[in-house]
């Protein structure tokens, strides 16, 4: 039996998704509004079928919304999976934080030489 | 196609004919194809030579769907089923496995047959899905769905 991406949980396929430059253009541009598949492409050298591929995969991973209306079916940014992307990342914050703690400390230290210096 | 197959042999405790039912006509194969929790919310099954499938997979909280398409390559009924199986969109069109996220090396295209063998009252059935390797998630997909069968049968 096929099964694709059903042992992979849904991060794998939101990140697999972003693993393009192709498609997180597309992201970009989504976020400045709505847009068309044939609009989408224009930035790109890509037939419309590729793209149209690139937006599924998208579409797939939640990222987008496509219009279901025949003729004019404009796509839309969902940024759900981001923000589970974003509360992903969370969980190692407090190691940048303890190393911006760590450069605070290196700061004060020069200050208080400096001081001392003078 | 590679070599690799995942095998499977049961015996049934139903007549072939209704274990072909099961293979063959969709408001039964949605029944019980699919892994524990799964469900089957379309299933077009187009029982000719060169007949297309075309499946759906939906995920326990429902949220994901996996698409297949098919080619049906031999009928002999009610004891021989050769179908085709690929990943695809709704609309049927082939996906690469590498769009799906698949890992390197995954088929394009795998190759399911059903041997069906009359014991009188049971059936011996043996799956074959060739371009899948044994001991692959795909495995078990199948295990859980010939539970989920056995269990329908005893209804």
């Amino acid at each position: 039996m096929i099964m694709a991406n059903y042992n992979d949980d849904q991060l794998s396929q939101i990140f697999s998704a972003l693993a393009h430059s192709t498609r997180r253009a597309i992201l970009a541009r989504l976020a400045e509004g709505e847009a068309t598949v044939n609009e989408l492409a224009e930035p790109f050298d890509m037939s419309l079928p590729a793209i149209s591929k690139h937006i599924k995969v998208l579409e797939r991973a939640g990222l987008i919304i496509q219009g279901q209306k025949a003729q004019y079916r404009p796509c839309t940014i969902d940024v759900t999976p981001l923000q589970e992307i974003s509360s992903w990342t969370e969980q190692y914050r407090h190691i940048w934080e303890r190393s911006f703690d760590r450069m605070d400390d290196y700061i004060n230290q020069l200050n208080t030489k400096e001081k001392k210096d003078e | 196609m590679s070599k690799d197959a995942i095998v499977i042999e049961r015996i049934f405790d139903a007549p072939i004919e209704d274990i072909w039912k099961m293979w063959t006509q969709p408001e039964y194969f949605q029944k019980w194809y699919g892994p524990k929790g799964f469900t089957i919310p379309v299933a077009e099954i187009n029982l000719s030579v060169g007949g297309k499938r075309r499946i759906c997979m939906a995920s326990p909280d429902g949220n994901m769907k996996m698409w297949t398409t098919g080619e049906h390559l031999e009928i002999s009924s009610t004891e021989r089923l050769v179908y085709t199986e690929s990943m695809s969109d709704e609309e049927g069109n082939i996906l690469s496995p590498a769009e799906m996220g698949m890992p390197e090396g995954y088929p394009v295209k795998t190759e399911i047959t059903v041997s069906l063998e009359s014991l009188g009252e049971g059936t011996k059935m043996v799956l074959t899905h060739a371009g899948l390797p044994a001991d692959s998630p795909g495995a078990s997909g199948w295990n859980q769905a010939f539970d989920k069968l056995e269990e329908y049968l005893n209804k």
